[in-house]
């Protein structure tokens, strides 16, 4: 897991675009509790920016209501939050047991090869960023791999090709 | 082998869009049910011997009868959709394929609680899942069977998808409370048990999606039609899902009470690559193995699997072949028990972060038998003293291996220990 | 009085309240259970499973003392060899990744894993892989040092600043052994209640900058006490240690539980105000500004005090008492005016709706009791009209700028009996240095009406009498501790129940006794 402690600054105060702000305003009606806005809120920045600022969390905690230690604790303790920017391809690897046992360590070598980033980094170029995830619930179709969300199921290292051409 | 009862409409073009969902029966029960009175519901879904899907398999109907009545607090329903436990991928396909039976399964299950709002916990990894049951939610709003007037009923049923954020412990009942509720997913102590005080101090039932999306069948067939299918005991169809070292890998809907292994060949088309059979893991990664030898007696329902000393779990069952190195394997389990921990207790925190150093120890060459013992002293004085059971669900699977393949820990200790060779 | 049950622990049949949990109702008997994370003004928080019991033919058998209520007939194992191992288990988690700090550790001798693993384990470790390392010596503002490593994470310090100061400070950040306590960037520890968290964790990862490696606390010595920093009257525990060729010096302040008036709590700047003990004392007397024994001050105080025409005693807010009805008796006797004024002992609006007081003096309801006036007007009339100042530790500056106060005294000669060297004893023509509160036993009433006997706590090398002795031997006809004790029956007859060193020591609430007299 790794500590996730050192936020990251951007020197300048964060808010949300009228998009999200519609959104929040939206969906802090749903629940009886302000406090319940805070992963939803957190999702809405990583929408908006592609990761979650300290700048962000001040705010998160200023305009829900409560106490910016609070919104601290939710950012770190949910791992799919960004709390730095990631590249413009994310990519998940499932390392879990079936995708384990069904070959994902050779898709993990293939990108160390191919573009030169471990699990936990981000390439040069910034194209990409790696991340080793627990199961994805895809079991069946192990080993799959998610990038920039979406589910890419039966895995090898041909698909995988093929599949990085066609990000930009 | 396989049936077609909550993938009844799996197979059907455009089965997500309500139009289409509806043409097949969605949403055809809700009359029949807003006739009953809400304990006669209750009834029923008891009377069916529907057991909870999520891996734990309590009878529903008797779960909902815990609420306490006359409280003048509002009653809550939330949805399991967390699907994290390794080797468990069957929620998905009813959210994406057939969402519609579970919103459906959300109104039954809301009139005979007597809730009016519903939360969904999805997992936030489930990016297209979430896209697909919120259309369906939307589109259900648009056609009044959730808002004001449920189906024109005098019922009011409001329904909110609340995503996770990468949390396998946000799968244990008031772990998911507390995500909802805007904190970090660290279980609660019980007692209170959610049904007395759940969300936001309410009475709150907890349920998944499958046991969910399994109601409106009971409700348009009877409990005899849903016992008919599965054992006495465990009665019922299930979401298996096979994975790991088979032909046909994939989700296959079964009854329960099949027997283990014809399923796996059967079904799944035996072992992949003509190689041989080492070891089962039967109901999720939470489960200890089963050794090829005890699978011969094994059927697939929580009885058999209990008298087996494993469990049913959520039905995800994993093959392993001749060549997979248990210990590597221990390796996998434990570093992702140690990542999922929420850390809020002593024993789970420190205990499972120290199970990994020490197997990455004897995988690095330079264990001992004292380390293989102390990895198996661990299991026990880890499991049970904590505050939920995601450690047991380390403890329970990694003990199996280490009492059914401990020659394989031994071997790698053998070099450095002389005393190994007297070991068993 | 809540009800009495009976349960059983290790088979022996005990009497406790009903409604406490097991903790608090088996401690009541003197039998501990080990916990962490509990703590009575926090509530139960269940992380810790130090306080795991058994509970024979009990449904489940295996439960959290903290979080279940007592019942009648329960059989709680402690004894039970399967529930030492879970202790002996639960310790060892504790202490695998816990750094060997003791050494350079402030909380050494008073840390909750060394006495447990005393208690409970003293097994070699079996740690044998690396330990997991995280921030240690960590700024968190408001001179609380935090240390992750050490940290057993039990939530003491985050409960309290949710629950007790609601400013939420901290919290507990990250998930698996990688959790540790954290202030958000930028935003550190700023109540005024901060360095509670360092007696709240049972373990060194929160220590006071301000007592960081000051002493070792097996050689300080423990005496309860009075804070009297404001009109609260929060109980207090004194450290203080007399190091070998040194004098008596205070260590820290700590609070001590008073479930009447401060609960487990105190201030921050009552907890440093041990700090005006030790320093800016007043060690010498003083006669015309040179530096002279006490009897010949006293001396030439006797004579200024025969020759003239008309004294006005005014003293200090912060007089026990016994202090009070001493000089009071005095005053009577030379037939001088008496003045408590002490207007600057105000901080206007400081005070919060929690411990801290407007008023930053210990026992002005004892002044208001004792009928002695506190008027602006009563006082300077009385300094115009006198020739001699007698000022009982008064510390005027506080409420006049010194260039009024040089106005207002300007013809009248000043004695001023003090502990603390200021402007006023600059100022006097005999200063006489007096004991301050630690050095003293005495009474004082709090701003909710409570009193509250205190004792002597210091020992100074210079053994310096307090205002009562002072007074006497200024010819005050109130001379023994039984005389004053009887003069303050009479003003407070709720203490004709009790002997003098028989006051209970939560404090007497003058409010419940119908006979109390408290004059407007």
């Amino acid at each position: 897991m790794s500590d996730r402690s050192q936020l990251i600054s951007t020197g300048t105060p964060f808010q949300f675009d009228k998009e999200r702000d519609a959104e929040f305003e939206r969906l802090v009606k749903r629940y009886p509790t302000r406090e319940s806005m805070i992963l939803p809120a957190l999702w809405l920045t990583q929408e908006q920016e592609g990761w979650i600022s300290q700048e962000a969390m001040a705010y998160i905690a200023d305009r829900i209501g409560t106490y910016a230690s609070k919104v601290y604790e939710a950012a770190t303790f949910y791992t799919m939050y960004h709390l730095h920017p990631m590249g413009k391809n994310h990519i998940c690897v499932c390392r879990t047991l079936s995708c384990w046992l069904r070959g994902k360590q050779e898709i993990v070598d293939y990108l160390k090869d191919e573009i030169g980033i471990k699990p936990g980094q981000i390439s040069d170029d910034g194209k990409f960023s790696l991340e080793e995830v627990e199961c994805l619930g895809h079991c069946g179709t192990a080993p799959v791999v998610q990038v920039n969300g979406e589910f890419h199921e039966n895995m090898d290292v041909d698909k995988l090709k093929s599949l990085l051409a066609t990000l930009k | 082998m396989e049936v077609k009862i909550l993938s009844a409409k799996f197979d059907i073009k455009d089965a997500h869009k309500i139009k289409v969902a509806k043409e097949h029966g969605a949403y055809s029960t809700l009359d029949k049910v807003f006739a009953m009175k809400p304990e006669d519901v209750i009834e029923l879904v008891k009377n069916s011997g529907l057991r909870g899907r999520g891996g734990a398999g309590f009878p529903a109907g008797v779960k909902w009868g815990f609420l306490p009545k006359g409280t003048g607090k509002p009653v809550y329903l939330a949805v399991n959709s967390d699907e994290s436990e390794p080797a468990t991928f069957k929620d998905r396909y009813i959210l994406v394929k057939d969402p519609h039976s579970m919103i459906e399964g959300i109104i039954i299950c809301s009139y005979a609680i007597g809730s009016h709002d519903t939360y969904i916990y999805i997992r936030g990894e489930y990016t297209t899942q979430v896209k697909a049951l919120q259309a369906a939610i939307d589109e259900a709003y648009k056609e009044g069977y959730l808002g004001d007037k449920v189906a024109g009923h005098d019922f009011k049923l409001n329904v909110t998808v609340h995503r996770g954020a990468g949390a396998y412990v946000c799968g244990e009942e008031t772990a998911l409370l507390e995500s909802v509720e805007g904190r970090k997913g660290q279980p609660r102590s019980k007692p209170p048990f959610p049904a007395v005080a759940g969300l936001y101090g309410c009475p709150t039932i907890i349920n998944n999606v499958q046991t969910i999306a399994s109601l409106p069948f009971i409700i348009a067939n009877g409990a005899d039609a849903y016992k008919a299918y599965g054992t006495e005991k465990s009665p019922g169809t299930h979401l298996f899902g096979i994975s790991g070292h088979v032909e046909k890998p994939g989700m296959y809907e079964l009854p329960l009470g099949l027997p283990l292994l014809e399923v796996i060949d059967k079904v799944a088309g035996g072992v992949w690559k003509g190689r041989k059979l080492k070891g089962i893991i039967p109901g999720g990664s939470s489960t200890p193995v089963l050794l090829p030898e005890e699978a011969k007696t094994v059927t697939l329902d929580y009885e058999s699997m209990a008298e087996h000393k494993t469990m049913f779990g959520s039905g995800g069952i994993v093959v392993l072949d001749e060549t997979v190195d248990m210990v590597h394997l221990v390796k996998n389990l434990i570093d992702f028990y140690h990542h999922e921990s929420c850390g809020q207790c002593t024993p789970c925190r420190e205990g499972l972060g120290w199970m990994l150093k020490i197997i990455k120890k004897i995988l690095s060459g330079d264990g001992t038998m004292v380390d293989v013992d102390l990895l198996r002293e661990l299991c026990d004085n880890i499991e049970m003293k904590t505050v939920c059971v995601l450690s047991a669900a380390c403890t329970m699977p990694v003990r199996s291996y280490l009492d059914k393949f401990r020659h394989e820990f031994v071997a790698y200790v053998t070099k450095n220990d002389s005393s190994a060779a007297e070991a068993k | 009085m809540a009800d009495k049950i009976n349960l059983f622990v290790n088979g022996v049949e005990v009497e406790v309240e009903s409604g406490k949990n097991l903790i608090d109702a088996i401690g009541a008997v003197g039998i501990e259970i080990p916990h962490l994370c509990y703590h009575p003004a926090l509530g139960a928080d269940g992380n810790c499973r130090m306080c795991l019991v058994g509970i024979e033919d009990g449904r489940p058998p295996l439960v959290p003392a903290c979080k279940t209520p007592a019942q009648a007939g329960m059989k709680v194992l402690l004894d039970a060899a399967h529930i030492k191992k879970i202790q002996h288990d639960v310790l060892e988690f504790e202490l695998i990744n816990h750094p060997t700090d003791c050494p350079v550790c402030d909380q050494a001798g008073e840390c909750k894993l060394q006495d447990y693993y005393m208690s409970y384990d003293q097994v070699e470790s079996r740690m044998t892989v690396p330990q997991v390392t995280k921030g240690k010596k960590m700024d968190f503002g408001a001179g609380v040092v935090h240390d992750q490593e050490r940290c057993v994470v039990c939530g003491r310090c985050v409960r309290f600043c949710r629950e007790i100061t609601k400013t939420g400070e901290l919290g507990i950040i990250n998930r698996t052994d990688d959790t540790r306590v954290n202030i958000f960037p930028g935003r550190p520890l700023s109540n005024r209640y901060a360095l509670n968290v360092v007696d709240l964790c049972p373990v060194g990862a929160m220590t006071s900058k301000d007592f960081r490696f000051k002493q070792r606390v097996w050689f300080m010595k423990k005496a309860p006490g009075v804070c009297h920093g404001c009109s609260k009257g929060c109980n207090i525990t004194i450290d203080h240690n007399r190091e070998k060729y040194k004098d008596d010096v205070i260590y820290r302040f700590r609070p001590l539980l008073n479930e009447q008036v401060n609960g487990y709590f105190m201030c921050d700047e009552g907890r440093l105000s041990y700090k005006a003990e030790n320093d800016g004392r007043l060690s010498e007397a003083r006669l015309s500004k040179q530096i002279r024994s006490i009897d010949d001050v006293l001396a030439a105080c006797t004579k200024e005090i025969e020759r003239a025409e008309k004294i006005a005693i005014v003293l200090s807010p912060n007089c026990s008492l016994e202090q009070l009805v001493t000089v009071k008796a005095l005053a009577e006797k030379l037939g001088a005016s008496l003045s408590g004024y002490s207007d600057g002992y105000f901080k206007k609006g400081d005070g919060d709706d929690y411990l801290i007081q407007d008023d930053k003096s210990a026992n002005r309801a004892g002044l208001t009791l004792l009928g002695i006036d506190c008027s602006k007007d009563g006082f300077e009339k009385a300094v115009q009209e006198a020739s001699l100042i007698i000022n009982f530790n008064n510390d005027l500056t506080l409420s006049y700028q010194e260039s009024e106060l040089k106005k207002l005294c300007k013809e009248t000669k000043i004695i001023a009996i003090s502990s603390h060297d200021n402007l006023c004893t600059g100022m006097a023509d005999m200063a006489i240095p007096v004991a301050s509160y630690s050095e003293y036993a005495g009474s004082i009433i709090n701003c909710d009406n409570i009193l509250q006997r205190f004792v002597k706590a210091i020992t100074k090398n210079d053994n310096l009498a307090d205002i009562c002795e002072i007074a006497v031997r200024l010819g005050s006809p109130l001379q023994s501790d039984e005389e004053r004790f009887s003069e303050l029956k009479q003003f407070i007859s709720a203490l004709g129940e009790f002997q003098p060193d028989k006051i209970p020591a939560a404090g007497l609430n003058l409010n419940d006794s119908e006979a109390a007299n408290v004059t407007a």
